[in-house]
C-alpha cells in the first residue's frame, strides 16, 4: 500500500494473542509490555490513517501519539470504573484517530487554513511538474474527504489501506453486512465532491 | 474493493505516505509516548475532573450527583473532600450553580492536602459497593426501589444497565483542621464558627441506576439526604467554601448571600479545562458542562426529586439534543 513499515514484528511477544480486556486490563496496571505490543500491533496503520487526512507528517506523527496516550489514559479510566464491557483495542484506536483528525481538520478551518498542505519547494528540480500536479490532486482528494460525512471518510480510507470488512464494521459500528453498501455510497458521493472540487479548483 | 472503483482507489492512493513521509522508528515513536506517560501525569484533580466530565464513574455516580463530587474529591484531594462534605452536604439538592476555579487554585488545594491536613474524621457507614448489572429497565427499577426508570429513546436498549446500592457516611469536624484549610489557601479561618467543633454531618445516598451506551452514560438516582446540627449557619459556610475555591473575601460574601446553600449543588469547573453554561433540559433548569476541546460533555438536571446526568463523548449540544427523547 506504499505505506512506509516500521514495524518491528520481532518486538510483538504472546502478549498480543491476549484477549484485547486483558490486554486493557494490563495496561491499565501499567504493563508496559502489553502497551507496547498495542503500540508495535497498530502504530503504522494509526498513523498512515491520519497521515492521509491530515497530509503531512509533522501533524500525522503527533496525532498518533495523542492517540496512544488516549488509550492508555482510556485503561486506566477503565480498570478505575471497573468496565466489564467487551472491547476492541484496534476500533477504538482507529475511530479515536479519525475523531481527533477530524477535530484538527476543524481546527485548522477555525484558524482560515483550510485544506492546507505542505507542498514541497521543488523548483529547479527534475519533474517539478509531475510533482506538483501530484500535490495538487492530493489537495483536491483531501479536500474532498473534508467534505464528506466523517464516517464515509472513515471508511474510504481503512479500505484503501486493506482493512478487512470486519475491521471497517469494528470502527464504525456498523454491522458487517451494511459495509458494502455504505462503502458504495461513499464511492458515490466522493466522486460526485471530487469532481466538484476539480471543476471548482481545477 | 468491488465497492470502490479503480478511479477512486487511485485518487486515495495519492494520499499514502511516501519515503519522505514516513514516520519516525517505531520504537523512537513509543520512547516518545512513554516519555510524556511519564512526565505528562495530569494533575490528580484535574484527572478526576475529567473522569467527572466524560468517563464512566458510575460506581459513584449512580449513587447520586452529589456522589460524584464525593469521587471527585475522594480520589483527589481528601483535604478537600472532607471540606466539601462539610459544606455541600449541607442540602438537598434541587438547583445547581457553578463557579470556576483557576488552575493556581487547584495547586494551593493540592498543596493542603498533601500537608495533611484535613477538616475532620470521615466514617464510611455503609459503603455502596459494586455496581450489579441487571437485564431490564424493570427490574433496575425494582431493584433500586425506584417507581420508574427513565431511558434515552433514541439511543435504543441500553448496552449494559446497572444499579447501585444505598451508602452512607458521616464527617465529624475537626475546628483546628478545618481553620487550618481556610488559613493555607488565604481564607479567614475565623468565618467557621467555635460551635463547629465536632459538629456530625450525616450523608445518605441511594439507589441508582446507570444506563450505558457505548460512549454515553445517563445516570439517575433519587438527591441525596443530608442530616447537619441544627443552627448551622449556611451562608457563612458556604462563604468559607467559596473562598476555598478561590474567590476574594468580598466576591465570596456577595456570592453565598445569592445562593441557597440548602438546595443548590455547587459545580466547581476548572478553568482551564472546561466550560458552563446553564440550559433548558427536560423541562426544567440544568447545567451543561463542556471540556474546553469539545470531546466531551455532561448535562446535569434535577427534576420530581430525581437527579440525572447524561455525559460521553459527544458535545452538549448533541447530548441536549438526545434528551428530547426521554422517555
Amino acid at each position: 500500500m506504499g505505506d512506509a513499515n516500521n514495524s518491528e514484528p520481532e518486538k510483538e511477544t504472546a502478549v498480543t494473542a491476549l484477549s484485547d480486556n486483558l490486554l486493557l486490563e494490563r495496561i491499565s496496571q501499567g504493563d508496559a509490555a502489553s502497551f507496547e505490543a498495542v503500540f508495535y500491533a497498530h502504530y503504522d496503520r494509526v498513523y498512515g490513517l491520519l497521515f492521509r487526512l491530515m497530509g503531512n507528517r509533522d501533524e500525522a506523527e503527533d496525532l498518533t501519539q495523542e492517540v496512544f496516550l488516549q488509550l492508555h489514559h482510556h485503561a486506566y479510566r477503565r480498570r478505575l470504573f471497573n468496565l466489564q464491557r467487551e472491547h476492541n483495542i484496534g476500533a477504538w484506536l482507529y475511530r479515536t484517530a479519525t475523531n481527533m483528525g477530524y477535530n484538527a481538520i476543524r481546527g485548522r478551518q477555525r484558524r482560515w487554513q483550510r485544506n492546507l498542505v505542505l507542498v514541497p519547494d521543488a523548483a529547479g528540480s527534475p519533474g517539478v511538474d509531475k510533482e506538483v500536479e501530484r500535490q495538487e490532486q492530493a489537495t483536491a482528494v483531501r479536500r474532498t474527504l473534508a467534505r464528506l460525512p466523517e464516517r464515509q471518510t472513515q471508511l474510504l480510507l481503512m479500505r484503501q489501506m486493506g482493512f478487512s470488512y470486519q475491521e471497517c464494521a469494528q470502527v464504525c459500528g456498523v454491522a458487517p453486512g451494511s459495509v458494502g453498501t455504505l462503502l458504495a455510497r461513499a464511492n458515490k458521493a466522493f466522486k460526485q465532491v471530487y469532481e466538484e472540487e476539480m471543476g471548482v479548483g481545477g | 474493493m468491488d465497492e470502490m472503483d479503480k478511479q477512486t482507489q487511485e485518487l486515495l492512493a495519492l494520499l499514502e505516505p511516501t519515503a519522505e513521509d514516513a514516520p519516525p522508528p517505531v520504537s523512537l515513536a513509543l520512547a516518545q509516548v512513554k516519555q510524556q506517560l511519564a512526565t505528562g501525569q495530569e494533575d490528580i484533580w484535574v484527572a478526576g475532573f475529567r473522569r467527572f466530565l466524560a468517563v464512566p464513574g458510575r460506581r459513584y455516580a449512580t449513587a447520586g450527583v452529589l456522589a460524584l463530587f464525593f469521587l471527585l474529591f475522594a480520589f483527589s484531594f481528601p483535604t478537600v473532600r472532607a471540606a466539601a462534605n462539610e459544606f455541600l452536604s449541607l442540602f438537598r439538592v434541587q438547583n445547581f450553580a457553578a463557579i470556576t476555579i483557576s488552575p493556581a487554585q487547584i495547586a494551593l488545594l493540592n498543596k493542603v492536602a498533601v500537608d495533611g491536613l484535613t477538616p475532620g474524621k470521615v466514617e464510611i457507614l455503609a459503603d455502596p459497593g459494586q455496581l450489579t448489572p441487571v437485564n431490564s429497565l424493570r427490574a433496575a427499577a425494582a431493584r433500586a426501589g425506584m417507581a420508574s426508570v427513565r431511558t434515552i429513546d433514541a439511543l435504543g436498549e441500553p448496552a449494559a444497565i446497572y444499579v447501585s446500592a444505598p451508602g452512607s457516611g458521616r464527617l465529624t469536624v475537626d475546628l483546628a483542621g478545618a481553620r487550618g484549610i481556610l488559613a493555607a489557601v488565604g481564607a479567614d479561618p475565623l468565618l467557621l464558627p467555635d460551635s463547629l467543633d465536632g459538629a456530625q454531618v450525616n450523608v445518605a445516598v441511594f439507589a441508582g441506576v446507570d444506563q450505558q451506551w457505548e460512549d454515553i452514560h445517563f445516570l439517575q438516582s433519587p438527591s441525596p439526604l443530608v442530616e447537619y446540627p441544627d443552627g448551622l449557619d449556611t451562608i457563612v459556610l458556604g462563604r468559607a467554601l467559596l473562598q476555598l475555591l478561590g474567590l476574594n473575601a468580598a466576591e465570596a460574601a456577595r456570592l453565598s448571600q445569592e445562593i441557597d446553600w440548602t438546595s443548590t449543588l455547587l459545580l466547581p469547573i476548572p478553568q482551564d479545562i472546561a466550560s458552563y453554561r446553564e440550559v433548558t433540559v427536560d423541562g426544567v433548569s440544568g447545567m451543561a458542562v463542556s471540556e474546553l476541546d469539545g470531546r466531551a460533555a455532561t448535562l446535569i438536571w434535577q427534576k420530581d426529586g430525581i437527579i440525572y446526568t447524561l455525559f460521553g463523548n459527544h458535545s452538549a449540544e448533541e447530548l441536549l439534543t438526545l434528551t428530547n427523547s426521554l422517555k
